[in-house]
């Protein structure tokens, strides 16, 4: 087992086009450290880095202690799982996954021992004789982390493994991942475009966007503490709900601000570094949002559409004045509201969060 | 209505097996005719049509004169021996030459790949002073390598194998290397096996073509008992000297009935494998 640290790591393809741009980045050992962004953001560019199979144009790789970057992939100590899972086809299961030992000039024995414990623990025993067409995707996927596990790696590399998979499946994969790594305790990088899968998989999330990274942290302090307006918009089912507005004062520990129409709305953060005028963001959480009960004061809005999901009821509704349809998650039990209905609604101060006009969070005061 | 779809389908499937009977008897009628006067004990009715369609007095006479009146089997040898280093040489060439115009990248790759191609679209013919020149610097006039060696780097051939070789997944070649191989062992262990069908395809096109070669081996092979049987057949039995026309019929059926058997062993990997390539 290993850390990873990168250091300034840079890509750049010709001297113009530069997909990472200088990452800072240190994992510890047994860590299971998520890669995610929206496509083409360089998060895969970076795992390739760290695999061996792109070249590191600037900056330090370092796997365990020692400088990896002219090491060649096979003897870095990873083992990777690719997207298309990538097993030999012409190969049984059994060959797919002692390809690496065989390379290497492991004796018969030690290969056997390997592929039968690796086998063992992805249930994957009965399959060994198949070829890699007679298997489900679900089957493959298996047999592609069986390949990683065989080879005893310091860190496993994932590039997006489950995106071929259907949903349950997915889901299936996911858990049996968790505990994979809770088994393994290795180091573990994971690429991936759903933030489901980082949020649940992850004990940190890197979030990255135009290869620049955004926020390393852990899934929970990411989502409700976002850095900046990209983080927040980018992690959350739906997405954070994002105003424009004005902010027109700070008081002890709250900002005051105005969305148009006059509607003013109190956050608990600290903006005594923005002046009062300034174009700032309001972001709420559409499971934040409260619908005002009788006596409360609320923000009048018109309900536009309502799906009903069974648990939990997803109203979009529309403030006159605001551009933008703003979605509310609330408790099942709403189950009579619908289209056109006029509802109130609030804004807790401490669950708003305001970002100033380059985009970064204000600090909550709660 | 169903009466008249039903009838239409019928004119429709009549129409396809018409069309395709009339191809079929338009390839396979010379070879007909070659086997039914070859099968003919007697030659009289050779040049009457139809009814040379249709052997007379049938019998192998001169099916069996082929072997006693020319070395039929040493020419069989010779072919053989040929066909085979010829499929050995284009694939071990195209492969070695399809990996690195497909997946490495070096200065100069594309220039190369055109050059190569353009040598397709000269005449064989254009090579043979050349070549006839360098074999005899070579010293292999007369020899099974001198008659064969010319055709190994075949400009079809790279071409084949660096589409194949493009067509696999990126993802295969990089799981291979973080598995430790080399470039020469991801080449022979993944790349050649998952193209296989290609690579069939290629040996059984090289293979018909070898078989069928007449101009260059008749030209650098010098002494009778190593010419194949596309030569040999042509020089024992055409020509001033020529003793029956039935023999030369019987022979030619000989010549052919290696590679049909082959080809219809082997046609399914052919299809297949001209399926992604030439498509």
């Amino acid at each position: 087992m290993a850390s990873v640290t990168l250091k300034g790591i840079k890509k750049s393809y010709t001297k113009d086009v530069t997909v990472i741009k200088g990452v800072d980045l240190q994992i510890k050992d047994g860590e299971f450290v998520v890669f995610v962004g929206p496509s083409g953001c360089g998060k895969s560019t970076l795992l390739r880095m760290i695999a061996g199979l792109e070249d590191i144009t600037e900056g330090e790789l370092m796997i365990g202690d020692a400088l990896a970057n002219d090491v060649h992939a096979s003897k870095r100590g990873i083992a990777m799982v690719f997207q298309s899972y990538a097993l030999y086809p012409h190969m049984s299961v059994y060959d797919n996954m002692a390809f690496s030992l065989k390379l290497a000039g492991a004796d018969k024995a030690e290969i056997d021992k390997r592929v039968q414990r690796a086998a063992e623990i992805l249930q994957i025993t009965h399959l060994l004789e198949r070829k890699p067409k007679a298997l489900s995707g679900g089957q493959r996927q298996r047999v592609a982390i069986g390949r990683a596990i065989v080879r005893e790696p310091q860190v496993f590399l994932f590039d997006e493994p489950l995106s071929n998979l259907d949903a349950s499946l997915r889901l299936n994969m996911r858990v049996e991942l968790s505990k994979l790594h809770a088994d393994l305790k290795t180091t573990m990088i994971y690429v991936t475009h759903d933030q489901v899968e980082a949020m649940t998989l992850a004990d940190r999330i890197v979030v990255f966007n135009a290869g620049v990274v955004q926020q390393v942290g852990s899934p929970l302090e990411m989502y409700e503490n976002p850095a900046n307006l990209f983080v927040a918009g980018f992690l959350g089912s739906p997405k954070m709900n994002l105003l424009e507005a004005q902010l027109v004062g700070v008081e002890n520990g709250l900002a005051v601000v105005r969305l148009p129409k006059g509607i003013t709305v109190r956050a608990a953060v600290d903006a005594s570094r923005a002046t009062a005028g300034s174009k700032v963001t309001l972001g709420v959480r559409p499971e934040h949002i409260q619908l005002a009960t009788e006596g409360d004061v609320g923000i009048p809005a018109r309900v536009d559409l309502v799906e009903h999901l069974g648990d939990i009821v997803l109203a979009y509704v529309e403030i006159p004045g605001v551009n933008d349809i703003l979605a509310v998650k609330l408790p099942g039990h709403y189950t009579n509201l619908k289209r056109g209905d006029a509802v109130r609604l609030v804004f807790p101060e401490t669950s708003a969060l305001v970002f100033d006009e380059a985009g970064l969070a204000f600090k909550r005061t709660v | 209505m169903a009466m008249g779809r039903n009838s239409r389908r019928i004119m429709g499937l009549t129409g396809h097996y018409a069309g395709l009977i009339a191809f079929a008897i338009f390839t396979a009628f010379p070879l007909w005719w070659a086997a039914s006067v070859g099968l003919s004990t007697n030659p009289e009715n050779m040049y009457s049509f139809p009814r040379s369609f249709w052997p007379t007095e049938p019998g192998l006479l001169w099916f069996a004169k082929v072997f006693t009146d020319m070395p039929f089997l040493t020419y069989l040898k010779n072919s053989t021996i040929m066909a085979v280093m010829t499929v050995v040489g284009v694939v071990i060439v195209s492969v070695l030459a399809g990996y690195p115009l497909a997946r490495l990248k070096f200065v100069g790759s594309k220039t190369i790949f055109v050059i190569i191609i353009l040598t397709m679209m000269l005449p064989s013919e254009v090579a043979m002073i050349p070549n006839f020149i360098t074999m005899k610097h070579l010293h292999l006039i007369n020899e099974y390598l001198g008659a064969t060696v010319i055709n190994f780097s075949a400009a079809f051939g790279i071409f084949l194998m660096k589409q194949a070789f493009e067509m696999v997944p990126q993802d295969l070649i990089d799981a291979a290397r973080v598995d430790g191989a080399t470039e020469m062992q991801i080449l022979w262990r993944i790349m050649v096996p998952v193209s296989a069908p290609s690579i069939a395809a290629l040996g059984i096109f090289t293979l018909v073509n070898a078989w069928n070669d007449y101009l260059w081996p008749s030209i650098i092979l010098t002494s009778r008992e190593k010419l194949p049987l596309a030569v040999g057949v042509f020089n024992d039995l055409t020509g001033p000297f020529a003793t029956s026309d039935s023999m030369v019929m019987a022979a030619i059926v000989m010549t052919v009935i290696p590679v049909l058997v082959f080809f219809a062993f082997t046609q399914r990997y052919f299809v297949s494998g001209m399926d992604g390539a030439v498509k």
